[in-house]
């Protein structure tokens, strides 16, 4: 290529203007020396001569930019002039420019709307003063129930420990979020089921954020029954409240209980700062004598939020906070094995859908590298086409410059055509991802495309401009006047260079496009593969309610599980509803792991505890979630709470614990052992022991990538200290669940009429949302994919009629020699599958190099499966043959007779 | 007395200015390649120094017209100095510019004459 020589006349361009410019300052001084030694000829002094001279001459500084104003206006018209040419160009080939512009279109809209997105999600810095001193604190626990290296919370008496003892932070809060009962009053509608956010008032003051009116919380508001005032969201006062300023004093019932409105806050707190769902009230967080004694230290599982103080580094915040926690695992046995862990606030933003953002990342990069190549190959195709042209031109005058010029301005009119689209492109882009608005991205809502985006838009336009518009003006206009018009006049094939270059091209794409295909399949594979699963239940007209039953009007074990039977036999008896049960149990998910005692598995260290997934239901729990009884008895009516108590247990349970043994009639204790030296806080220690009854199938219970859990279940009627406040209940329907769903809740109104019924929704939208994280990968990923084919197949379409039309005599004269038709084709197929096939090598080994992106992405399929990979490649040749053979049949219709005539 | 003026004040009578101006370059290039200097001496002393040319204002204009191609530029040794200066020539353009403008000329100054011929019989 002529970079070289090309740079060298920018360089001579640029020295050219600067040349012109001394040389006017030359000719001006020229002209003032020879006045001035006319003058002192006169009879002047030199000095008076000297002057009389800048007399005559007038102004400098204004002829200078006087001329220099000229030179200007000769750029200017010469650019409007290019810019005119190009257009009407550019209108003389409409196919061209349309697939042109559209090419970019896609490549720069694609790239805007997901760096835009993910600008919002992950980049953008935080609404909050200093908010790089912002940081969330973490329990890592090894071994102990699960053996994952899992983030959670740590325990309130954990964060008072850091607090008391780390030098690093200038406040440290644990906080929590719980599904509460909200009624605002008879007059503002039905109660709901809200989260309500558990906040001491340093949760507010680590944020810097301060009420629109009204006060924090004080400290005092911290203990249990003092605890009865709320602060709003702004968004809740102007929806419930009209935003009436009076709302101040005002009271509203959470679970039953008065609280007083004190405060209205901004509503500045992302919703992924508080754990689980977004809070729109917040109540004082009083601790609770249990939380705060030694036998709490292992009740993990609280948001921590700290503000580090002014200088402190992240490194240095993490050293301080493990060395605590090194000490505290030494003297308490609960924080054996418990690590922690310092991040900032604004890196927790998108979680575990980091890789992924970043897997998308990459493949609209390649997104964008096709539509570059594609350009490139499309100019470079039509500007060989032009030799021709570009060499009567320059052989009638035109200088090397002003041909380059030209086709820089036809490509700068094209990119910035094709950035304008796109722009329009992105923005249809972002509206589309917003409304697909996974779950875990609730940010994802309120994208929108910012100056920066804007300018990295242009950027990208310019830059491409650049790209491919200079590499085909070179070759377009290294031109050996003799040699092009020879060429067109008898065209064989054109440069043998340009030519290698464009395999190229269609190499490289085709290579992306694999990498994009093989990766989009793998991620559709996964993510059906993940949803097709077993749960180990019919997951068909499955319906999910929550309900909460508050301690303050359900006192006793006794009433809430008489609400519970009550409530449970109205739904039954509902026209549409076959079954429904009570229960705390179901799949995707559990997330309750108790600690067991079981016979014949002595246990002396806490890490070695028996603990298995567990469950409070009533007797309707398998006959409804249709999970299959493997050998011993079903719950019965009989099991009441004056018979013995009862549990079932899952198979892996068996297996685990039972390996050889028949588990029918075996006593356990559900609760932690007694070891010496360790109080277990545990709110479940029956005296009396649980009889395994039976054993039923497994079924998901932690989470759809991990293989069913040991599962023990019993019923809450029997077991009163779990009996708790929070419940759920499933119910099989007979048609379309969400039917029943105001049936269902008009029964509840009946029982507790501030009782709300919340979540409603099935298994499958469970599911669904499970995977909404992957789910939106997927989608977007197969759209990049096809996007990328689609530009792939225009790429070698181009080529192969470019081909065509450059070799039409040489196939004249093969067909003239006797080739057969069938021959000729062959001979173009051969080409473009060659250069597939090199691409398609290229692209798996892309694929397989980028395994470490979609690896962590993908469940129940390798990164670099083989089938994948070979399908992938077999299809990306089957489409860049039907690709080449649509143009490649024109050779078909070669008359030979006519070719040989023509030109 | 009319001063050649800067193209930036008042664009219709510097046209008509900026048209003579130009034409006075042409005719003076007639004689042969001139610098500026000699230009702005020759077009000063031919109109017996009535008009007063800026010398400056001769450069936007000489650039200008190099543009338009009625005369091109060359740097060449001065015979009688011993140094290098910028002389402009007139190119075939410049010569049928050069008719054009003078029969333009003529036709403003002969509507001219035609107005202002009562005064020069009326008493003085």
């Amino acid at each position: 290529m002529n970079l070289w020589n090309w740079l060298r006349s920018r360089r001579i361009r640029f020295r050219e203007r600067h040349y012109r410019e001394s040389e006017l300052d030359r000719e001006m001084e020229a002209h003032l020396e020879l006045e001035a030694e006319e003058q002192e000829e006169s009879g002047l002094q030199p000095e008076d001569a000297h002057f009389a001279a800048r007399r005559a001459f007038g102004n400098t500084t204004i002829v200078r930019e006087d001329v220099r104003a000229i030179w200007s206006a000769i750029w200017l018209e010469r650019f409007a002039r290019d810019v005119k040419y190009a257009g009407r160009s550019l209108r003389k080939s409409p196919g061209f420019a349309v697939v042109a512009v559209l090419t970019l279109a896609l490549g720069i809209g694609a790239n805007t709307a997901i760096f835009s997105a993910i600008d919002a999600l992950m980049l953008r810095p935080l609404p909050f003063t200093a908010a790089d001193q912002l940081v969330r604190i973490y329990s890592i626990q090894k071994g102990m129930f699960n053996t994952f290296a899992n983030p959670d919370g740590p325990s309130a008496l954990d964060v008072r420990d850091f607090a008391q003892r780390s030098r690093s932070f200038q406040k440290m809060v644990a906080y929590d979020t719980w599904a509460k009962n909200v009624s605002f009053g008879k007059s503002a509608g039905q109660p709901e089921q809200m989260a309500v956010g558990l906040v001491p008032a340093a949760y507010f003051e680590i944020l810097d954020i301060r009420p629109i009116i009204g006060r924090l919380f004080s400290e005092d508001e911290n203990q249990e029954g003092k605890n009865y005032v709320a602060a709003i969201s702004a968004q809740l006062w102007r929806n419930r409240f009209d935003g009436d300023p009076s709302v101040l004093g005002r009271k509203i019932h959470i679970n039953g209980e008065a609280y007083t409105i004190v405060a209205v806050m901004p509503d500045v707190i992302p919703a992924w700062v508080e754990p689980g769902r977004h809070s729109e009230i917040w109540t004082p967080f009083p601790y609770s004598p249990d939380m705060l004694s030694e036998s709490g230290r292992g009740e993990r599982g609280y948001a921590v939020l700290a503000r580090l103080k002014p200088g402190v580094s992240l490194e240095q915040a993490q050293a301080d906070l493990s060395v605590i926690a090194a000490a505290l695992a030494a003297e308490h046995p609960l924080d054996q094995g418990v690590g922690v862990a310092v991040k900032r606030l604004a890196d927790s933003r998108v979680g575990a859908l980091r890789p992924m953002l970043y897997l998308l990342m990459g493949a609209v990069s390649l997104i964008l590298l096709i539509a570059c190549v594609n350009l490139a190959n499309l100019l470079l195709a039509r500007n060989s086409a032009r030799q021709r042209e570009l060499a009567v031109r320059a052989a009638l005058g035109a200088g090397r410059g002003g041909l380059v010029r030209q086709l820089l301005a036809e490509t700068l009119l094209l990119s910035l055509i094709g950035g304008a689209v796109g722009f329009a492109c992105a923005e249809i882009g972002l509206r589309a991802l917003a409304r697909m608005h996974p779950e875990n991205l609730p940010q994802l809502g309120s994208v929108g495309i910012d100056w920066r985006v804007l300018a990295f838009t242009l950027l990208v336009s310019l830059v491409t401009s650049l790209l491919f518009g200079l590499a085909p003006a070179f070759m377009g206009t290294r031109l050996n006047l003799v040699d092009a018009l020879k060429q067109g006049g008898r065209s064989t094939t054109s440069g043998r260079s340009s030519q290698r270059v464009r395999s190229l091209l269609v190499i490289t794409e085709m290579a992306m496009c694999l990498m994009l295909l093989v990766g989009a399949s793998l991620l559709v594979r996964s993510i059906r593969r993940l949803e097709g699963q077993n749960l180990g239940i019919r997951q068909d007209h499955l319906l999910r309610g929550r309900i909460y039953l508050p301690p303050v009007r359900y006192t006793s074990p006794g009433v809430r599980t008489r609400f519970c039977d009550d409530f449970a036999t109205r739904v039954r008896a509902l026209p549409g509803v076959i079954e429904a049960t009570v229960t705390t149990v179901y799949p995707p998910n559990n997330g309750w792991t108790q600690m067991l005692v079981i016979p014949g598995h002595p246990v002396t260290r806490i890490q070695d505890i028996p603990s298995a997934q567990f469950g409070v239901v009533d007797q309707h729990f398998l006959r409804t979630l249709g999970i299959p009884l493997i050998r011993g008895r079903d719950f019965a009516e009989s099991d009441s709470t004056t018979s013995p108590p009862v549990a079932l247990i899952s198979e892996e349970f068996k297996r685990r614990y039972f390996a050889t043994e028949d588990p029918i009639g075996r006593k356990i204790h559900i609760g932690p052992p007694q070891l010496p030296g360790i109080t277990v806080e545990e709110n479940i220690t029956d005296d009396v022991d649980v009889t395994i009854i039976g054993v039923i199938g497994d079924f998901k219970n932690a989470g759809l990538a991990l293989a069913p859990q040991p599962q023990i279940t019993v019923l809450y009627s029997q077991h009163p200290l779990v009996n708790g406040g929070f419940k759920d209940i499933l119910i099989r329907t007979a048609s379309e669940p969400h039917l029943v769903e105001s049936e269902i809740r008009s029964q509840l109104r009946a029982l507790d009429s501030d009782m709300p019924f919340a979540e409603a929704q099935t298994i499958d939208e469970l599911v669904e949302r499970q995977t909404g994280g992957q789910r939106f990968t997927t989608v977007l990923l197969a759209s990049f994919a096809v996007a990328g084919l689609a530009l792939a197949v225009v790429g070698i379409y181009g080529v192969v009629s470019f081909l065509v039309a450059q070799r039409k005599q040489e196939m004249a004269v093969r067909m003239a020699l006797g080739a057969s038709r069938a021959n000729v084709l062959w001979l173009v197929l051969k080409h473009s599958l060659e250069l597939a096939a090199i691409g398609a090598g290229m692209g798996l080994a892309g694929a397989w190099a980028a395994q470490r992106l979609t690896s962590g992405l993908l469940f129940g399929i390798s990164p670099v499966d083989p089938v994948t990979f070979a399908a992938g490649a077999a299809f990306l040749m089957v489409v860049a043959g039907i690709a080449s053979a649509i143009p490649g049949a024109r050779v078909m219709q070669i008359d030979p007779a006519l070719a040989l005539r023509q030109d | 007395m009319p001063t050649i003026m800067t193209p930036k004040n008042s664009p219709s009578r510097t046209e008509l200015l900026q048209g003579t101006l130009d034409m006075l370059i042409l005719r003076t290039l007639l004689f042969g390649p001139a610098h500026g200097h000699q230009i702005a001496k020759h077009i000063q002393r031919t109109t017996e120094d009535v008009l007063q040319v800026e010398h400056g204002s001769l450069y936007p204009a000489l650039h200008r017209m190099e543009r338009k191609g009625w005369i091109i530029a060359k740097w060449e040794m001065a015979k009688e100095r011993n140094r290098e200066l910028k002389y402009y020539r007139l190119t075939p353009a410049g010569r049928k510019q050069l008719v054009r403008e003078e029969s333009r000329w003529k036709q403003v100054a002969a509507a001219v004459a035609t107005v202002m011929a009562p005064v020069r019989g009326g008493p003085s």
